[in-house]
């Protein structure tokens, strides 16, 4: 039985000042994994610039790379700007959309984007009241919407799902428990354990802990570098 | 005087809207005159960068940059999903 090997990694938070630095950690990669899946939050303030910093660390690795963007990334306005340098390096950006990457004979299915907040079942936000709101919430829903249908129409072996927001809440334990709805929402489990998935990743959520499980028993990791405290972590699925 | 809770409040504030910094999870705590950084960043510079910006939201604080810089040298352990 051979095994899919996924590296995982996010919120690396690249600069200028620390241009190289993060390349160097990935010598070797191709010997320990068949992807590496990058879970938002590359850059420090989403400059174009620092998303060029990204791009020439993620360039012609020896493995696929497929990333998704984080809160982050949004904040200069230069997203699409830093995904289309990230794509002429070779990376697959998921906005909410899907890509299936053949490795080594599998046929791999990645559902992802950047997700949002609103909180977790019993204690979020709904679509009530100002339109500040409604719109913050509808934000998440319109998301999680768009992974459900991504998850159902992809033709793929294994199904991994790409976030930089948390679908739950025991990977943000650690977090002070009044922020957490600015950390993820329920509404992106939910919508997995719909379509089904075999694992989901996420970041965002620097104090937080690495293993958790959504209600329906997929397995969740927060991939968040400074969780980790590597520069990747490697999940592998068995072959169906 | 201002309630200590407020300058930290304003100082992590700065840390995350100063477009030099733009750094979310750093702790801020305040004891008397004294403010304490806490938390991790990629780089050193990065850390030598929020202890200027906090340093400047509340100038009559002495400043505690506690701050680790994470090294991601090596990768992290393999997990088996089965």
């Amino acid at each position: 039985m051979t095994e899919l090997r996924i590296a995982a990694v996010g919120d690396i938070h690249l600069g200028e000042d620390v241009r190289g630095q993060y390349r160097k950690s990935l010598d070797g990669i191709g010997d320990r994994a068949d992807i590496l899946m990058v879970a938002g939050d590359l850059t420090r303030h989403g400059t174009l610039e620092e998303g060029r910093v990204v791009a020439d660390e993620l360039r012609d690795l020896p493995i696929p790379v497929v990333a998704v963007l984080g809160n982050h990334d949004y904040h200069s306005d230069m997203q699409h700007e830093i995904a289309s340098e990230l794509r002429d390096a070779g990376v697959i950006v998921l906005n909410d959309d899907s890509a299936v990457i053949e490795c080594d004979g599998t046929r791999l299915g990645v559902v992802g984007g950047k997700g949002f907040g609103g909180g977790f079942a019993g204690k979020c936000a709904s679509e009530f009241g100002e339109r500040e709101t409604k719109n913050f919430v509808r934000h998440t829903r319109l998301i999680a919407e768009s992974w459900q249908h991504a998850l159902k129409e992809i033709d793929a072996d294994r199904r991994v799902v790409l976030s930089h927001y948390s679908p739950i809440k025991e990977t943000l334990e650690g977090e002070p428990l009044e922020i957490y709805p600015f950390l993820g929402s329920y509404l992106l489990a939910e919508a997995v354990d719909t379509a089904g998935a075999d694992l989901i990743l996420h970041g965002h959520a620097h104090r937080g802990t690495e293993k958790g499980m959504t209600s329906g028993g997929i397995r969740v990791r927060n991939v968040a570098l400074p969780v980790l405290g590597a520069a990747y972590a490697v999940y592998c699925l068995a072959d169906e | 005087m201002e309630a200590p809770q407020y300058v930290a409040a304003r100082v992590q504030a700065a840390l995350a809207e100063d477009r030099r910094t733009h750094e979310l999870g750093i702790r801020v705590d305040v004891r008397g005159d004294q403010l304490f950084l806490r938390g991790q960043v990629s780089g050193a510079e990065q850390r030598e960068r929020l202890g200027e910006v906090a340093r400047e939201a509340a100038p009559d604080l002495h400043v505690h940059n506690e701050i680790n810089v994470v090294e991601v040298g090596r990768p992290g352990e393999v997990e088996h999903l089965d």
